[in-house]
């Protein structure tokens, strides 16, 4: 049973077509790499998975709930798909408990005291139990995007985007962000990233999406693609990031 | 018959005069920022026929002088068989145009909020009213303070203009002693000196505000 279908989707940016016919299959408990050239698409397809971009033409289903061109009520799919962000985007008004409580309490109307044993659990799942009344601010860039992990997963969603989100990290600070992804993917969390981390996509990931001009230009397991590309535009795309 | 004025006199004529300024003012900047909020909420709404509408309403208050605004509302009305008095008509002038002045300086304290912000709460499944009330309109205040300060030194400054229509506040009263004493220099430096001593707290204040939140975290 897939969880996620996504069918013949078209995006057009003004005259640049950008999504041209996307087909994309994922099941419960996968973990998504989705690589490509910048400009490839692949950012605008994780983004138009949970709406932020709007779709052309196509259709786009998660666990249920359908997205078709021209919709605006996204609510209740936007519920079963969490996001992080390459920039994080915590709330720096609140503090990190706050911020991982907010949606929970405006969204579900879940009361606060239903919401803090999720938001602690959460924290501490992604090793900050500690910080829960700190100010965003007040944490460095790993500790503050595992925060936005956190504040995603209290929503309890089926899946999990992650837009480049080791990509505003100081080196160091990228592997502590990268232990928290491999837990969840661990755990069967059902993961679509876009990411620049080739080794990480190859050896916590399931499936490979490689796309080339607006198409899924090859995927597949991605030890067995990044062995053998099948395509030449794949090859030379392997061999300019070694 | 020659009344003389003693300097005294002149002063407590002011300070009444002063008091009317004090009063319209705040009418007028809290009026102005209750109506203000709803022309906000239009120019950054949903719906692009009252965002323009606003947009519209907006350039027409920045673009004519407080003046012929007054004049307007004054005349206007009472051209539709209402009489308004002058404190009234002063009253609803400034108050519009200061919603104008303060939705326009608001707008941009909401547009500076960053992008990622909207798209992290959208992800949230937030509403629009709730990125609004919990993420955006939070932060957007905190920058909005200290230039809704220094604007409200610009209403203070504006009510003076209500004397051409006859209202007796500060200018007013000043015109009225200046004909009946011969003393237009001192009465017009004391009316300065009131001016003055309203606006320079308020712009004083702005600017501690100011670099308070510029220098300092965003909680």
């Amino acid at each position: 049973m897939d969880l996620v279908r996504i069918d013949a989707v078209h995006k057009h940016f003004g005259s640049n077509h950008v999504l041209k016919g996307i087909d994309l299959r994922i099941g419960a408990g996968e973990v998504v790499a989705i690589i490509g050239r910048s400009g490839s698409g692949k950012s605008t397809l994780l983004r138009s998975i949970n709406g932020l971009e709007s779709i052309d033409d196509g259709q786009i289903e998660v666990d249920g709930e359908k997205l078709t061109a021209g919709q605006t009520d996204l609510r209740a799919l936007r519920q079963k798909v969490g996001m992080v962000f390459q920039q994080f985007n915590l709330f720096p008004h609140l503090k990190v408990g706050e911020n991982v409580m907010l949606a929970p309490q405006v969204v579900k109307k879940m009361s606060r005291a239903d919401c803090e044993p999720i938001a602690k659990a959460m924290l501490a799942k992604v090793g900050l139990a500690e910080k829960f009344d700190a100010y965003p601010d007040q944490l460095s860039g790993g500790q503050q995007q595992r925060v936005a992990i956190a504040r995603a997963l209290a929503m309890q969603p089926k899946v999990m985007l992650c837009d480049e989100i080791t990509s505003a990290l100081d080196p160091e600070l990228v592997n502590e962000v990268l232990a928290v992804v491999k837990q969840l993917a661990v755990e069967g969390m059902t993961l679509i990233m876009v990411t620049h981390e080739m080794r990480f996509a190859r050896d916590v990931g399931n499936k490979l999406v490689f796309m080339y001009q607006g198409k899924v230009h090859e995927s597949g397991d991605p030890k067995e693609l990044f062995a053998n590309p099948q395509t030449p535009e794949l090859q030379s795309f392997i061999g300019a990031i070694n | 018959m020659m009344t003389e004025f003693t300097l005294w006199d002149i002063i407590r004529n002011l300070i009444t005069g002063l008091e009317w300024t004090v009063g319209l003012s705040l009418t007028a900047f809290l009026l102005g920022g209750a109506v203000g909020l709803l022309v906000l909420t239009a120019r950054i709404g949903r719906f692009p026929w009252l965002q323009k509408a606003m947009k519209g309403y907006i350039e027409l208050f920045q673009g004519t002088p407080l003046l012929m605004q007054l004049f307007l509302v004054f005349f206007g009305i009472s051209l539709m068989g209402i009489d308004v008095p002058a404190w009234l008509a002063a009253a609803i002038g400034l108050t519009l145009f200061t919603s104008a002045y303060l939705a326009e300086i608001w707008r941009g304290c909401v547009e500076a909020i960053p992008k990622g912000q909207w798209e992290a709460s959208s992800s949230l499944a937030m509403s629009w009213v709730e990125q609004m009330r919990y993420v955006v309109l939070p932060q957007a205040l905190r920058i909005a303070i200290a230039p809704t300060v220094g604007f409200s030194v610009q209403v203070v400054k504006g009510t003076s203009v209500a004397s051409i229509i006859g209202f007796a506040e500060l200018t007013k009263t000043g015109g009225m002693l200046a004909n009946a004493t011969f003393k237009p220099f001192l009465v017009f430096g004391l009316v300065a000196v009131g001016y003055f001593i309203l606006c320079y707290p308020l712009s004083h204040f702005a600017m501690r505000l100011e670099r308070k939140y510029r220098g300092s975290s965003s909680h």
